[in-house]
């Protein structure tokens, strides 16, 4: 027993490794992601039966705690066999477990759409998102997708039917990134006390949507950023270019060699005040660079879910830092 | 092709050069290349400085050197003149000293003339013969004007330099049994200004070098101050002039019939044949003019003495050779069988120096010289000649003569270059925009 457990963790590992090594397909990214829990940051209200903790406490088969009974009490939970021992009234408490519905928003404006051959921040922001639907869905809760691009603004409301997940792949399947337009339009709809994962590159009005997100922490939802950078992002060709902003084409800057240090420590410290800034709003923040596997950015963001960030490489740590 | 000044075309070729460097370094438009993280890069011109290893701008980079190769070009003065092989010769022949000072100067001038050779002919005058030939030399007459090496050499000078367009080489010779009285003080700085090679060729016997200066014949007493200052003054040809401070007698005037000049300089106020002034009166200056006619005046035979002299009498009419500073004559000549006699009416006291002055003496000398049209004349020693005409130039005389030389300056050729450079500059201008706009 012990030694097969030994050889499904070593095989478990060299999956994490070859995960890292080479891009993964949908199917590869379901089967990695499949067993990984992403719970609630906070105990949840929903009345349906799920697997996060709920606020309310009934009558599940998990005992919590016993209660001496009150006035008013259903006296159906009176737990008859202690009060035979103890000639007290005691009520049986238990824990209730329920959903939360998860709302993804997937940005696909135009500077989502690179690098302009293989749209690698736009596959890993979709990778992401679907590991995250099939995580949220393995969990019961139920899943929406939002998917924002210069021609508008496409909704899918959180469901727990059985396809889900191959509905929110389709659909970020049908999206083409382009066009500016603004994030925090998207969350207008989004109710209270809803998980939403917002899958970008913050490049657009990056404030905007942080307050937003704010807001919807502020009234029980939980908010997680997923910033999706590209590897060119972090590391721009040597060679002189003279760097076009695909969203706004009047922004032209010369990126040179005497130009490059600035650069990179300009955009080294957008990134750190970015993730202060959201993490000072009691908000989750994880980035994501393209080139890491879609499968361990989710284990990321549920584990800083989950609060061990176990999952958190030492490397990803000195990004975010 | 040569070059008057090749200076600017080196110049002018490095300035190309300079601007060819510069294309290679060219403001460039990177390539653009979208980049969503471009705010972050610093906000600076689009173009940057960047090197290429072709020059850039073709267009511009040819009518920028054009412009500049035909400044300097122009500048540098080219000539296409087609050169004739060989040394150039400006022959300078002094014919001013007279029929017996002819038949060497013939000679020598006539073995150095060779067909091309430019010919220069000196008597009182100075001009370059047209089309010279050895006849020219033989048809020109010898003249007892006073004529001057200087004035030769400004129109010798001038004849080299244009026929330096057509051989390697130029030197001036002359030939002339160069008298004292041909050489002035202008002469050595004239010689200067021509930095090739000036050859003199004498003709005739030349002087001693060693030998004695003889002052001309004095008859006077101890102590005469004219007579100290022509001993100071130099030499005379022997038998040619006689000063006489006393009364002139039979033996002088027979002496002046055949051929010497009598100057007659009396010390005494009271003088046969001569005019007492009504009064006395003071004059403050002196010329002698000169001895020749007027036509040949000459300011190096002028002298000029600037002092207090009291005029008691008036020299024997005749032709004025030195007059007061009023116009009044103060020496006559007349002339007298082959030779002449001399009155001079200007006293000198025996009290000061006046006639040890450098003016003074220079006086006397002119008035000591031999009669016009008779009279004889002194070579300069060799040392002098060599002096006064080096052989060779300086190099920093070539340059003042090129400065100062006006056919290289007025060079048509360089007039069409600069012209040709100034609507170049104008394509530049046009060819500047038109890239700008391309770039922009």
């Amino acid at each position: 027993m012990r030694e097969r457990r030994t050889a499904r963790e070593t095989e478990r590992h060299q999956r994490v490794d070859d995960e890292t090594s080479r891009p993964e397909s949908r199917s590869a990214l379901l089967d990695a992601v499949r067993g990984v829990k992403w719970p609630a940051l906070r105990p949840v209200a929903g009345a349906l039966p799920g697997a996060h903790h709920s606020r309310l406490r009934g009558a599940a088969p998990e005992l919590s705690e016993y209660r001496v009974y009150r006035q008013g009490d259903d006296p159906k939970r009176i737990d008859w066999r202690l009060l035979a021992r103890s000639d007290r009234a005691y009520i049986r408490l238990a824990e209730d477990r329920s959903t939360v519905s998860t709302v993804l928003i997937v940005d696909a404006t135009a500077s989502m759409a690179y690098p302009e051959g293989s749209l690698g921040k736009w596959r890993a922001a979709c990778d992401v998102a679907i590991g995250l639907a099939a995580v949220a869905h393995t969990s019961r809760d139920p899943v929406g997708l939002v998917v924002v691009n210069g021609d508008g603004m496409r909704q899918m409301p959180p469901r727990t039917r059985r396809g889900i997940v191959g509905e929110i792949a389709r659909a970020l399947d049908d999206v083409a990134p382009r066009g500016s337009r603004s994030l925090a339009p998207a969350m207008g709809g989004i109710r209270s006390r809803v998980r939403v994962a917002i899958v970008s590159d913050f490049l657009g009005d990056a404030d905007h949507v942080r307050r937003r997100a704010g807001e919807v922490a502020a009234a029980g939802g939980e908010v997680h950023a997923i910033h999706i950078v590209a590897d060119e992002e972090l590391d721009p060709p040597a060679r002189s270019i003279l760097a076009v902003d695909p969203e706004d084409a009047s922004l032209m800057r010369p990126l040179v060699a005497d130009s490059r240090a600035a650069y990179l420590e300009r955009f080294a410290a957008w990134r750190t005040e970015l993730s202060a800034s959201w993490r000072a709003e009691g908000l989750s923040y994880t980035l994501a660079r393209v080139s890491e596997p879609a499968s361990r950015v989710v284990r990321r963001v549920a584990g800083a879910a989950l609060g061990t960030g176990r999952a958190v490489a030492p490397d990803v740590r000195r990004e975010i830092r | 092709m040569s070059f008057a000044a090749p200076l600017f075309a080196w110049v002018g070729g490095g300035l190309a050069l300079g601007v060819v460097a510069l294309h290679l370094l060219a403001w460039r438009r990177p390539p653009a290349s979208p980049l969503p993280t471009a705010r972050f890069a610093p906000d600076a011109p689009v173009r940057t400085v960047s090197r290429a290893m072709r020059p850039v701008d073709l267009g511009l980079l040819a009518v920028r050197v054009l412009v500049i190769v035909l400044v300097s070009t122009a500048l540098a003065g080219p000539r296409f003149a087609s050169r004739v092989q060989g040394l150039g010769r400006v022959i300078v022949v002094d014919r001013s000293h007279g029929p017996e000072a002819w038949a060497p100067i013939d000679r020598v001038a006539r073995s150095v003339f060779r067909s091309g050779d430019a010919l220069v002919v000196v008597d009182s005058t100075v001009h370059k013969v047209r089309n010279p030939t050895v006849d020219s030399i033989v048809a020109t007459s010898p003249t007892t004007e006073s004529g001057g090496i200087s004035a030769a050499l400004v129109v010798g000078i001038r004849a080299a330099n244009e026929l330096q367009r057509v051989r390697d080489s130029v030197e001036i010779v002359v030939v002339s049994p160069f008298g004292s009285d041909a050489l002035d003080a202008a002469t050595a700085s004239i010689r200067r200004m021509w930095p090739g090679t000036v050859r003199t060729m004498r003709a005739g016997t030349p002087p001693n070098d060693t030998a004695r200066a003889r002052p001309p014949d004095i008859r006077a007493g101890s102590g005469d101050p004219v007579s100290a200052a022509l001993a100071l003054a130099g030499a005379a040809p022997r038998g040619a002039v006689r000063v006489v401070r006393d009364s002139t007698t039979a033996a002088d005037t027979a002496w002046a019939r055949n051929g010497g000049a009598v100057v007659v300089w009396p010390t005494s106020a009271a003088q046969r044949g001569w005019n007492v002034r009504a009064t006395a009166d003071t004059a403050f200056g002196v010329t002698v003019t000169s001895l020749g006619s007027g036509s040949s005046a000459s300011p190096a035979l002028s002298a000029t003495v600037v002092a207090p002299f009291v005029r008691r009498l008036a020299p024997p009419p005749g032709r004025v050779v030195a007059r007061w500073d009023d116009g009044e004559p103060a020496a006559t000549e007349i002339s007298l069988g082959a030779g002449c006699m001399r009155s001079v009416a200007v006293r000198v006291s025996a009290a000061g120096d006046l006639a040890l002055t450098p003016a003074f003496r220079r006086f006397a000398e002119q008035i000591a010289r031999p009669c016009v049209g008779s009279r004889g004349w002194t070579a300069a020693t060799d040392s002098v000649v060599s002096a006064v005409l080096p052989a060779t130039g300086a190099r920093g005389a070539a340059q003042t003569f090129s400065a100062v030389d006006t056919t290289r300056s007025h060079s048509p050729i360089a007039v069409w270059l600069l012209g040709a450079a100034m609507v170049a500059a104008l394509a530049e201008l046009l060819v500047r925009r038109g890239a700008a706009n391309a770039t922009a």
